[in-house]
């Protein structure tokens, strides 16, 4: 199997894929990135640094918020996930898709659920899960069912195409699809339909939790890690280092990520056990991810010369060292006394935009870089601005990234000091003398540059979206085959 | 045919994954889904039966008028057989009754009588020098007479806005207790004190048919006129679900957390001036269709904002300008919680507050309140575990382990 990774494309080229639903997944994904983290930026100026100085009820933050986290996500990072899983699982299995207008029609519910869901956030339709904000109903259009609906054509589609693979050995980016695809028709079952249904208060909340936990760890994370697995030895032309690693991986994420999600509830009112448990089991994601990164870093061995040329693999390895600091923070966060400073700040923003955007879409962007050319068979438009590109991806997200975790660490620390002394007098006095609102002014600063950096975020991605539409759009079809 | 065997046990291990990741999945579920609400009582139960009462009984039958071109209304609903009802005399209050309703008044000093018979006090119809003196007087003494309207419903002016309703838990005695409903056989019981009737004027004016509240106008007949087109009365139970809504599609919950979290600082950050709150328990949020528990805090918590901000007026000047209310505030003025004087007769320029600022206030005010009865309260330093002792405490033993 590795040695056919090497000469991935002799095999391919046995077949014609029929490449149109990666494209009907992956264009609009990508025009969708831009709108959501513009939105983004306008937040981050408009709430934090200017405040309110474009209000009214439809563009209020807690509006406009919601919009921001669904399109990255949903439009733009999920939608081009499995723009790639349409890309390489046939690929993978030597065959062609299953059934290509199962696809089609799958992604036209999609479209068309979220755009009108999302779109429909300013006029108050958040029904208040945390991203599972849609609202069930548009009219008369079911947003949820639609989803879980198109989900399942997804889901059915691909168990297909592997079941009739012509390869019979399944590369460990097979391994890690199935298992997304299982894990989120019931995650996306749980977290948008079923919650209506079991009982109210803390059962319902740490339902949710449980949803969006996954929604991060058993949907995203294989999917990303499933792309990196395809895409580096496809970009590199280096076979993966280990398979046997990325099988410790695999099945330490199917055993540890279920458990974990009541880590959003520590110090909070969960049952202390279930907040233990959760934490014991939020250390336990060291192993999956270590693995991953130590695969892909030792897949890099002897041939660091590549790093350099080629954008796309910078992504993939920048991507794969903001994972690494991702999954240091995460299980750290989750201990106690950490939890007792990170927790309701900036922090955690900071590290739900590492995992979602410095680490996956990091991954989908090397994906998208590889994917573009074979399905339009045309060169990138522009090198330099692949290049560009990377740059102020890296040199925004630093700044970004660190004002949130910096600014989030001192606000945790701020707040400590009330618990200073050995009576409430003394406690309370610390608090008349830092009142809560001093704590949110002291938090300026970091927040403008946050928004910087975003800016910076915003305008790289911009050039990619206009290098991407320029590669299918301006060039003529060259005479020479990509490879 | 070697190929085609591989073929099948390669599909085999493919089944034994698919089992696999079903069986750790599902475990995973059973632990930390399903199995918490059955293993931790407070889950399930309510905090008191105070809080039990307050949702069940005292939210459907407390009426709110939300017409925002006229002065709040806040209206009992009363039914017979189910209403706990109390006739207390004071310095300030004489009650007058005929002989066979005297059972029913508590007189000073004496234990609290509750009844679920449907009576109400009205003006003293004796036009009598007496009490006419009486009324006179410095002391501002009131007197009314009891008699029995025999209905089967009734509804009562409120003489508060209901944040907390009358609770009484001892040295009370319900009488002709047979009739009760299951909640009178609680340890302790909301009840209304002193009720008279609700009564109001109409006028037909320009704009359409126009009321008032006149103790001397005529009966509300009916709960449908009470929550009519005209009147527009409505419970506080269908506001505090309204404003639920409005937490959830406003977004509150990405700035403002519903939790006083185990840490001495959340205790001390939603505490009153003397007494430390308690932390948030599971069955604080029972009553919820969405808990709003959040992750981040860019706002202060409003877990306990019922008790450190009760007062309308404040979240009226806040909702509507939140950082002249409160400096370096991030949070937007939420300009359509409020109609431009629809009327026109009130002359103010001002905007006015309207049903989704009543809801949402009605909503934020259950926060903190409801955890214990108002006798047993946090706010009076008798909060059922004792935050207190344990934040001092555990500040005493760390400095021990330093010494």
């Amino acid at each position: 199997m590795e040695k056919e990774m090497m000469t991935p494309t002799s095999r391919d080229r046995q077949l014609v894929y029929d490449d149109g639903p990666v494209k009907v997944m992956i264009y609009p994904a990508l025009f969708f990135m831009m709108i959501g983290m513009a939105i983004g930026v306008f937040m981050a100026f408009n709430t934090f640094v200017i405040p309110n100085y474009f209000s009214g009820e439809h563009i209020n933050f807690g509006r406009i918020r919601p919009m921001h986290v669904s399109h990255v996500l949903l439009l733009w990072l999920l939608s081009a996930n499995v723009g790639l899983f349409y890309f390489m699982i046939p690929r993978l299995c030597g065959v062609s898709l299953w059934s290509p207008p199962l696809a089609y029609l799958s992604a036209s519910l999609w479209w068309v659920a979220l755009i009108l869901g999302i779109y429909s956030f300013p006029w108050g339709t958040n029904v208040g899960w945390e991203y599972a904000e849609l609202p069930m109903w548009v009219g008369f259009v079911p947003i949820k069912y639609l989803l879980i609906l198109s989900w399942v054509m997804l889901a059915v589609n691909l168990f297909m195409t592997v079941a009739k693979r012509r390869y019979e050995k399944m590369y460990v980016s097979l391994w890690y699809a199935m298992g997304t695809l299982l894990w989120a028709s019931f995650t996306f079952n749980l977290g948008f339909h079923a919650i209506n249904y079991i009982p109210e208060g803390m059962t319902r909340m740490n339902a949710n939790f449980f949803y969006v936990h996954n929604l991060v760890g058993m949907i995203f994370t294989p999917m990303g890690v499933a792309i990196a697995y395809y895409f580096l030895p496809k970009l590199s032309g280096l076979p993966i280092y280990s398979h046997r690693l990325s099988m410790v991986g695999f099945w330490s994420v199917a055993f540890v990520y279920a458990w974990v999600g009541a880590h959003h509830m520590i110090h909070g009112p969960a049952s202390q056990w279930l907040q233990t448990t959760a934490i014991i089991f939020s250390i336990w994601l060291f192993i999956p991810v270590w693995t991953v990164v130590a695969n892909l870093f030792y897949t890099m061995k002897g041939h660091w010369d590549l790093y350099v040329k080629n954008p796309a693999i910078r992504f993939l390895i920048m991507g794969n060292l903001f994972y690494l600091m991702t999954c240091i923070q995460g299980p750290l966060m989750a201990l106690r006394n950490v939890n007792e400073i990170t927790s309701k700040t900036d922090w955690v923003i900071g590290h739900s935009h590492i995992s979602l955007y410095a680490t996956f879409s990091f991954f989908a962007f090397a994906g998208v870089y590889y994917v573009i050319p074979v399905i339009t068979r045309r060169p990138i438009w522009s090198n330099a601005l692949s290049e560009w590109h990377f740059q102020m991806n890296i040199w925004g997200s630093i700044p970004f990234l660190a004002a949130l975790w910096i600014g989030g660490f001192l606000q945790g620390m701020q707040w400590a000091t009330w618990a200073e002394g050995s009576t409430y007098a003394q406690f309370h006095l610390k608090l008349a003398q830092l009142p809560f609102l001093q704590t949110v002014v002291d938090m300026r600063p970091w927040w403008l540059l946050r928004g910087l950096g975003g800016l910076v975020i915003l305008f790289g991605n911009i050039l990619f979206a206009v290098n991407m539409f320029n590669t299918i759009i301006l060039q003529p079809t060259p005479a020479r085959e990509v490879a | 045919m070697s190929s085609s065997n591989s073929q099948r046990s390669i599909d085999k291990s493919a089944l034994a994954t698919i089992i696999g990741i079903v069986l750790l999945f599902s475990t995973a579920i059973i632990v930390t889904l399903i199995s918490p609400r059955h293993l931790d009582p407070s889950w399930t139960e309510p905090s008191s039966s105070y809080q039990q009462q307050m949702f069940e009984v005292a939210d459907p039958n407390f009426f709110i008028s939300v017409s925002s071109d006229q002065e709040k209304q806040f209206v009992h609903r009363l039914q017979a057989g189910y209403t706990l009802l109390a006739f207390v005399e004071s310095p300030q209050l004489r009650i007058q009754a005929p002989k066979e309703l005297q059972q029913y008044v508590t007189r000073e000093g004496e234990p609290l009588l509750l009844t679920s018979r449907l009576l109400l006090l009205r003006h003293s119809q004796e036009k009598n020098s007496a009490g006419d003196q009486v009324e006179g007087s410095l002391a501002k003494v009131r007197v009314l007479e009891l008699y029995d309207p025999e209905k089967e419903e009734a509804f009562s002016l409120a003489h508060s806005e209901g944040v907390l309703e009358d609770w009484v838990d001892r040295d009370f005695t319900i009488l002709d207790p047979g009739v009760g409903v299951s909640f009178h056989r609680e340890l302790g019981v909301i009840y209304v004190q002193n009720p008279e009737e609700y009564k109001i004027r109409k006028e037909l004016g320009k704009r359409g048919m126009r009321w008032r509240y006149d103790s001397h106008g005529e009966s509300i007949a009916s709960l449908e006129e009470l929550k009519g087109h005209t009147l527009g009365f409505v419970s506080r139970q269908q506001l505090i679900r309204h404003g639920e809504e409005i937490y959830a599609n406003e977004g509150c919950w990405y700035c403002h957390s519903d939790q006083t979290r185990t840490l001495v600082q959340d205790t001390v950050l939603n505490g009153s001036d003397s007494y430390p709150a308690p932390p948030s328990s599971a069955n604080e949020y029972i009553y919820q269709a969405v808990t709003f528990l959040s992750t981040r805090r860019i706002g202060p918590d409003l877990s306990r904002v019922g008790i450190k901000r009760p007062s309308r007026d404040w979240h009226r000047a806040h909702f509507w300008s939140p950082v002249t209310q409160s400096k370096g505030s991030l949070m937007p003025p939420f300009l359509h919680f409020f109609d431009n004087d629809p009327s026109g007769v009130g002359g103010r320029s001002v905007a006015l507050p309207n049903y989704e600022f009543e809801s949402i206030f009605q909503y934020l005010m259950t926060k903190g309140t409801r955890i214990t009865p108002p006798t047993q309260a946090w706010w009076l330093g008798r909060d059922p575990i004792n935050t207190l002792a344990i934040i001092e405490g555990r500040q005493k033993s760390e400095t021990r382990a330093l010494e």
